[in-house]
């Protein structure tokens, strides 16, 4: 490991990684402080230009914009209500509040803190678990990765919200349908291309990742009305207040900020859940063991409020790197938007990744604990001037990043029928969006499903035709299993719920 | 008639999986394929038999919850739908007028759909940087961008 450790530093430390990290978090800060555009948003507008990058700091790069995307959130939650990402939903719920009191210096700097201590945390637990999981995964066969990606494509869809679930399902079988378009590698034979050259390759991972967020979370604020929004409430962010804290206020914050990172992590590591469950989860645990005096300050700028759900999303962002980088499956969104970038590169995550691109593996891992360094020491006393980029007027900012999001896949194809398809996949987009279909289990299924079905051909090749090798070995029954479970924990969650909401029915129906 | 998003959504999802399965059936075969467990027709029957099971029954129980009835009023349409009509304008003139040109006009356009409505503005914003981005790519980067056939004689 030591040895991993010192290849990641030589990489990560290159004059050109370090400025990429640098980049990274500024970008993805300022990007992440628009509402309505999240860290895939972010990411995708960044792919583009690393395609002219090695991989080593394409992922660099691209990992810097993460962290900076859910700082940048943050600070917005924080500042002006407005979460940039669902990830950063819970921190405007004390976060705000102490900004309304005149303490945003304050809020932000608990932010910063707790995220750079969460992200820290989490880089440790990486830094061990990542290649324990990469050796262990190093055994894996092709039935174990099918089952590996059906339970991720499950999990996303189980973990994506009440009353989602089931829409989650049917928009990762349209990204698989989606995955199917093009030339089928095993076969050579063409798939729904309808006679056009521009299909034979498949659909470009780019422009529908393009298509389906940076240009359709930007057209969604102008349908949602946002861009005629005035700014003043952005305008005084000059008078932010302190942002010291006094040693009481360290001592209430350090115990959640800890649980939180231990607990984003794990969260984190699973498949599907990510920040936005790890900050919610995090809330609610510190709310419901803070004692009866501290419960009440919750919501009305609580700083242990506010630290808990910052540690726990940016713990969980760093641990959704785990099986991303050892199984090559991505836990969320984001990260299957970097394994799509990292195919596109000619990179192959997975357990090989740990034996063919060591300073891939290990330099994204220290990058990481660098890139919290630098959301610490720079972008936090850069915060008043960063957000001042966001008094630029929305009429100017919106076209902008409609243009950045165009040119970002006209400069790789140089073909102009790729805008139009963009055009015509983005409003489909914003329809599904209006009717409440998730996006990501969209990207997730057409990243995976390529993989997926070379992945089952091989097993049944070499299980004689058979699907038996989904219970006669130990490592793919038990994937099976827990896919099966995740899958069935919605249904029993509900019908659980509907029991108990009887049972207390019948108990007022007795007290009456 | 009212109908709830996840009707309208099952709806969608029922007719694209009846159509992707339909057309999942034209894909041609190679000799010999059909003795094989696997052939490239076999994911797309497997999708789509998904597709259509799940939006049925999407479809049928979200008659039973609450309904969120999908309303088009509250919505500000008409600057999105000119937004993605000038995206494929964007995309269909580029090839034409070149970088230079389509890009200051999409930009001027677009401030101009989102109600700035200064000319001196919208040329003072969208020339020096679409000048600037175009000498960053050419220039810096040393991308070849096609100065578009309508200038190609001159």
């Amino acid at each position: 490991m030591l040895e991993g450790i010192y290849t990641g530093l030589t990489t990560a430390l290159l004059p050109t990684n370090l400025v990429m990290v640098v980049l990274g978090c500024f970008v993805g800060t300022f990007i992440g402080m628009l509402p309505g555009l999240g860290p895939i948003s972010a990411i995708a507008l960044m792919i583009p230009i690393t395609y002219s990058l090695d991989p080593s700091s394409g992922i660099i790069l691209m990992a810097g914009v993460y962290y900076g995307a859910i700082f940048g959130g943050s600070t917005s939650s924080i500042l002006i209500n407005a979460p940039g990402c669902s990830g950063t939903v819970v921190t405007s719920f004390d976060g705000y509040p102490l900004a309304a009191k005149g303490e945003a210096g304050k809020a932000l700097a608990i932010a910063a803190y707790a995220s750079f201590t969460g992200g820290t945390i989490s880089a440790i637990f990486l830094l061990v678990a990542a290649p324990m999981l990469a050796e262990v995964s190093l055994s894996f066969q092709s039935a174990d990765y099918f089952a590996l990606m059906v339970l991720g494509l499950s999990a996303v869809a189980a973990f994506s919200g009440k009353g989602q679930v089931l829409k989650a399902i049917l928009m990762t079988v349209f990204g698989l349908m989606l995955s199917t378009v093009g030339t089928d590698r095993a076969t050579g034979v063409e798939r729904f291309t309808f006679g056009s050259i521009d299909l034979l390759d498949g659909i470009s991972f780019l422009l529908l990742a393009m298509a389906t967020f940076a240009l359709a979370e930007a057209l969604m604020s102008v349908l949602n009305g946002e861009h005629k929004e005035s700014d003043s409430n952005v305008t005084d962010m000059s008078q932010l207040g302190s942002m010291k804290l006094n040693r009481e206020e360290v001592k209430e914050i350090a115990p959640p900020i800890a649980r939180s990172s231990v607990l984003g992590f794990l969260i984190g590591v699973l498949p599907g859940a990510g920040a936005t469950i790890a900050a919610f989860l995090a809330y609610g645990v510190d709310r419901n063991i803070a004692k009866a005096k501290d419960k009440l300050k919750f919501g009305k700028g609580s700083l242990r409020g506010l630290a808990a759900p910052e540690a726990a999303n940016n713990a969980a962002s760093s641990g959704s790197f785990v099986p991303l980088l050892t199984l090559g499956i991505p836990g969320s969104g984001t990260t299957a938007i970097m394994l799509g970038a990292l195919i596109s590169y000619g990179i192959q995550p997975g357990p090989r990744l740990f034996v063919d691109n060591p300073e891939v593996f290990w330099s994204v891992i220290i990058s990481m604990y660098i890139g919290n360094i630098v959301l610490l020491i720079l972008n936090l006393p850069l915060i008043p001037y960063i957000s001042r980029l966001l008094i630029i007027p929305r009429p100017i900012l919106v076209p902008m990043i409609l243009l950045f999001s165009i040119t970002g896949v006209y400069l790789v194809s140089f073909n102009s029928v790729d805008i139009v398809i963009m055009a015509i996949v983005c409003s489909l987009a914003i329809i599904l969006r209006l009717l409440t279909f998730p996006m990501a289990p969209l990207l997730l299924g057409f990243i995976l499903g390529g993989m997926m079905e070379d992945n089952l051909r091989r097993a049944l090749l070499v299980n004689d035709d058979s699907l038996s090798f989904l219970w006669e070995r130990p490592i793919t029954l038990t994937i099976v299993v827990i896919t099966a479970l995740v899958l069935i924990a919605p249904v029993f969650q509900q019908t659980i719920k509907r029991l108990f909401k009887i049972g207390d029915q019948d108990k007022d129906l007795a007290v009456d | 008639m009212q109908m709830s998003k996840e009707r309208v959504g099952a709806l969608i999802f029922l007719l694209l999986s009846v159509i992707y399965g339909y057309y999942g059936g034209q894909i041609v075969l190679h000799p010999g394929d059909e003795l094989e467990p696997m052939t490239a027709r076999t994911l797309p029957y497997v999708l789509s038999g998904l597709g259509i099971f799940l939006s049925i029954i999407l479809f049928a129980k979200s008659g039973q919850s609450a309904r969120v009835i999908l309303s088009a009023e509250k919505y500000d349409w008409l600057p999105v739908v000119l937004l993605i009509l000038l995206t494929l304008l964007y995309g269909l003139t580029l090839d034409w007028l070149g970088f230079l040109v389509s890009t200051t006009l999409f930009l001027m356009c677009g401030f101009w759909i989102l109600g700035e409505r200064r000319v001196r503005v919208l040329l003072q914003i969208a020339v020096p940087f679409v000048v600037i981005f175009w000498f960053g790519l050419t220039q810096l980067l040393d991308i070849y961008l096609a100065p578009g056939r309508l200038f190609e004689g001159f």
